[in-house]
Order: C-alpha cells, then structure tokens, then sequence
C-alpha cells in the first residue's frame, strides 16, 4: 500500500487547515487507497525550535521526518500568515533532511479569512517547495472562510486529489537523486549511513578540473 | 594503561551568567594552561585545545599553547580538538606538529577536523562547498610529508611541491598519531577507516543512536580495509559533566551555566538535554555509570575526553571539577573500563607504541625479505598494513 502524509499547520483545535486537509487526504486516498498519516505540526513546535538551537531532531520530530522521507505523496496545508505561510510551518521543512522531497509528489494547500491571499500557493508555496525538489501538483487549492459554504471547493479539491494521485501512482514519478545512488554499486553503505569508498574520493581529486 | 582518558577545550571567552564577569583573553588562555597543568596533577592522560579563528575563542595558535604546556608537564599527552585540515596549509602542519612533537617528547597527537564557522574558509582562501574535498587532499599531502624526506606533489587546492621536505623530520621517523574527528560525516569516518587512523566522534550534542551509527560505520569500514576487525578500531569520544558530592547541589549549581551557554542555552530543558546527550549534571557516580554506558553504544574504545570549561564556568570551579574528575571519576572509570574488555583490542596509540609498531614491522619486513616469505606478526599489524599502502601509491 502507498503511504500518503499529510502536514497540517493549523494553530486551533478544531481547524479549518486540519479539515481542508483531511478532505483533499480522503479524496488523494479514495483514488490511490494509500494509508493516510497526519502530522500536526502544532504538537512538534517545541521539538521544531528545539531541532534549530540543538541541531538534532527530538523522537517524535524524528519519527515525522522519517514518514515524510517515506511517503509516496504529501499534502501540505499551511494557514496564511503576513502574506505568506506560517512561521512554524516553513519551519518544519526547514529542519528536514536535504533531499528528502527529491521528487515527491506534492500537493500544496493553504487557508485564509479571505480569498484575497489565495495567490500565496503561487508566490510563496510553490516556489518553497520548487526549491526542495519536489514535483508540486498543477492545481493548488485554497480555501477562505467564505469558501465553506461556497460552491467551487470540492471541485478543486477533486481536481487536485486526482492529480496527485496520478503522480504517485504514474510514470511520471521522477527518480530521486537518493534512489540513483542506492542503485551505484560502488556506493559503501553501512546501516543508514553512505559514501563513496575513499580511493574513489581521492581519485576524483586527481582529475584535472 | 587501557583508556586514555583527558580533557578538551573549545577555547571560548564566555561571560560567567551568575556574576555578569567576563574574562579576557589574557586570563581565558592562562586558564586554558592552568586547567592542562591541573589536568596532569589529578593523572589525567590527555588536554586537547580547539583551533578558531574568530571572537570569543582564543585558542587560533595551537602548538604554541601546547608548547608551553609541554614544557610545564611531563606525561601528557598534548592533543588538539579540532585541527582544520580544510583551512591549514598541511606544510605548515607538518612543520608545527613535527617540532611540537620533539619539544614534547613525543607527547603529541592530532585530531583533523573541518571546523564549523563558514567565513573562516573565505578568510584563508579556501571554499566552504570544497570542505570534504580539502580535508581529503591535504591530509594525503601532510601523511605525505610526514613519511618522505622528499616530496614532489601537485593537487587542486595547493601549490605545487617540488624536492620539498618538510623539517624538522617526525621525532625517531614516526609521526604523530591522528584522529580524525566528525559529527555527521561518513566521508570523514571512511577516511580515517583507510588509513587505519583514529576517529573521534564528538558526541555531546547528539542521541547515542547517531553516535552509534557513525562508529559502526568506521568500525566496519576500518576493518574492510585489513586493518583488524571492526573491534580493533580506535575510536573516541567526547562528554560533558558537571559533578557535585550531591546530585541536586550539582544540578542548583550548573542550571544557570546550562540556561545561558552560548550553545545549548534558551533551548532545551537541562532534564531534557540530559536525557537525550551525555550532558550529565549529578554525582560523580551518576557521571561513572553514564560514561561506562558509552561502551554500550560505541564498544570498547581508546580515549574518553570530557569538556568541563566551557558555559563561563569560572576557572576556581573548573579546577574543582578537575580534581573530582581526577580524584573520583577516572580511577573508578579505568578500573570497570578494563573489565571484559578482550586482550586484542588495542589501547589508544602512543608514541612509544608506534616507535614499538614501525620497528616489528620493519624487522618483520626484514624476516620477510630473507626467508622470502611474509612473516606474520600480530604486533604492529595495522601499521605494517598501513605502510604497505602508502609505499604502494
């Protein structure tokens, strides 16, 4: 079964991120039937501030970027905050691995009192996570408060499900650079950790460059 | 001796939280060698001091501290934590530790690192993005200099060499041993697995399972490259400790240095930082059981260094905690670090074992020369290894 994870950054508790998330989740999964897996980023706010003074991610910070690296498609719902995504949401990628949205599907999301924020999937989401790699879904979606009992959102919702869904499931997956070197027979790995044996690494040195 | 066991220092000037005073770098660099002396006295083996280059560190010239030191000590070993083999010219390396190396006696060793403050690469020339690179190319030109009276060489980083030799000569032909030291790097654990070199891994800031993986990593690849089993590596690490007869004496005591340090301050709790790090605040039995537990995550190995001046502790307290260290920690530590530990696993390298290595392997090599076939001797396998491959490049 494919893993879908699903990043919510709302504050409140209930919150409209969480149900716009949850919605385009159900919809991605009613077509892929990928297991869901919901990270609040809220509950890892300490552990996120903590990964910035320390360097090192807390257990459960940890195990969420490990379901991040896993997934097959990620859902990403930040609210609007001055102009753009939240602080604590841009913080949670902040802090993941380099190259762990190498090539992931991603459908961006985000929510706002009103519809005169919605271009803030295209000026600030997509360029983010342009920036990390990852393949971003065509159709974003933003939902203000007005949209909840508005026609159009479902719509986009379904449009949107649907063609994240047919990124992960499609030929259109795109190879990681991670997934290339798991394939170099020349790469050591021992347990998690990887490189290049050393004459190799000295070798490459000796070329003229 | 089976463990060494000494001290590191980062070399900052920080501001003491609890009474607003700061030091000068006058008084933090005579602390630095008061804190190496007092390390001797309560039979310490081992002071390392950190290379920095820019404010509020002190130590930017190590091997003239470590100089200094050598000449008020008589059986420590003087070491450094880290020196930037990224930023260093590996000439002037071989040039300062070979001569440190004859006014000490022998007593010296080094470990490599890349440093972690970015405009020091600009500052000497250097580009960060070649880190790993530099570290490679001018660490094969230093074993280089150090090991042949005339090198010809030409690299990507450095000026060419032409009938260069590198003087003084390494004391009695050996050079120091090296470490190499890395927090996340595999390259950098693969590099010393190849030569059969040391590796440090300086754990204090991380979980033990990230310190687990690094060690495995050069335990395995140390022992793919024939130089014994992955249980023959020669591995370090680092801790941090602050001890009191009564637990929550030294818990009041070091809170507010932990809340205001420079590194970790303003982040984690103390509890949690202890939980999840080998920070340990406590008695020094509680500072015995969590040092013996590193066994349990990096296997017996070679050298434990604590960092105990660090935080704007005042040097009066440091001293105390040398002495405690000294007194009640360290013998306990040698003792139970010796139980179950197999004969064959080596003990941290000294000058005099290497002298001892180098001269079984030449005279093995001579055995080997007039029976015309390979004498195999255990002592001084691994150097014997290790030479093989630098004459055969």
């Amino acid at each position: 079964m494919s893993k879908l994870v699903v990043v919510s950054a709302g504050l409140s508790v209930p919150s409209s991120t969480r149900l716009l998330a949850d919605r385009l989740a159900q919809a991605t999964a009613g077509r892929t039937g990928a297991g869901i897996q919901v990270i609040e980023v809220r509950d890892l706010a300490v552990e996120i501030a903590h990964n910035f003074t320390n360097g090192f991610a807390g257990r459960d910070l940890a195990a969420a970027q490990q379901a991040v690296a896993e997934a097959d498609g990620l859902i990403v719902v930040t609210p609007v905050f001055s102009a753009s995504y939240s602080g604590l949401f841009k913080a949670f990628f902040d802090v993941l691995d380099q190259g762990a949205l190498d090539g992931k599907p991603v459908l961006i999301a985000a929510t706002g009192g009103s519809a005169r924020h919605s271009l803030v999937l295209d000026h600030a989401l997509r360029p983010l996570f342009s920036y990390l790699k990852a393949v971003v879904v065509p159709t974003g979606v933003y939902a203000a408060s007005e949209d909840w009992g508005a026609e159009g959102l479902p719509e986009r919702v379904e449009r949107a499900a649907g063609q994240l869904a047919a990124l992960m499931a499609g030929p259109a997956r795109l190879p990681a650079a991670r997934t290339a070197q798991e394939d170099d027979p020349a790469v050591v790995r021992v347990g998690e950790l990887e490189t290049v044996p050393f004459e190799q690494a000295l070798q490459a040195l000796r070329r003229p460059s | 001796m089976t463990m060494q066991f000494g001290i590191f220092s980062v070399g900052d000037v920080t501001t003491d939280p609890t009474t607003g005073r700061t030091p000068s770098e006058r008084e933090r660099i005579k602390a630095m060698v008061a804190i190496a002396l007092k390390a001797e006295e309560v039979g310490l083996d081992v002071f390392a001091t950190g290379e920095h280059h820019n404010p509020p560190f002190v130590p930017s010239s190590p091997t003239t501290m470590l100089g200094y030191i050598a000449a008020r000590t008589k059986t420590l070993t003087l070491s450094t934590s880290t020196t930037l083999i990224t930023t260093n010219d590996p000439v002037k390396i071989a040039e300062d530790y070979a001569m440190l190396q004859h006014l000490a006696d022998g007593r010296v060793d080094l470990m490599m690192g890349r440093g972690n403050t970015g405009p020091v690469y600009p500052w000497f020339g250097q580009d960060i993005r070649e880190g790993i690179n530099l570290a490679i190319e001018n660490y094969a030109l230093l074993r280089r200099l150090w090991r042949e009276d005339v090198v010809n060489w030409e690299g990507k980083f450095r000026t060419p060499l032409q009938g260069f030799t590198s003087t003084p000569r390494p004391m009695d032909d050996v050079p120091p041993f090296v470490w190499h030291g890395s927090i996340r790097s595999p390259e950098i654990a693969e590099q010393a697995a190849y030569y059969g070199d040391g590796f440090f891994h300086n754990n204090i800031f991380w979980p033990s399972d990230h310190t687990r993986r690094m060690v495995e990593f050069y335990r395995t690849r140390f022992a793919h490259y024939g130089h014994g089993r992955p249980e023959q590596a020669i591995v370090g690490l680092g801790g941090q400790v602050f001890m009191r007869k009564n637990s929550q004496d030294a818990v009041r005591e070091f809170r507010p240095y932990f809340d205001n340090a420079p590194v970790y301050g303003h982040g984690p709790s103390l509890e949690e930082f202890t939980r999840e790090t080998p920070l340990t605040v406590g008695s020094p039995q509680e500072v015995i059981e969590r040092t013996l537990s590193f066994r349990e995550v990096a296997g017996d190995y070679q050298r434990q260094l604590f960092l105990m001046d660090h935080a704007g502790l005042p040097l009066k307290t440091v001293l105390e905690q040398l002495d405690i260290l000294g007194e009640e920690v360290v013998p306990v530590l040698r003792e139970e670090f010796a139980k179950g530990r197999p004969a064959d696993v080596p003990d941290a390298p000294t000058h005099a074992s290497l002298v001892a290595a180098d001269e079984a392997a030449k005279a093995a090599a001579a055995a080997g020369t007039d029976a015309g076939a390979g004498a195999g001797t255990t002592a001084g396998a691994s150097t014997t290894d290790d030479k093989e491959k630098e004459t055969a490049r």
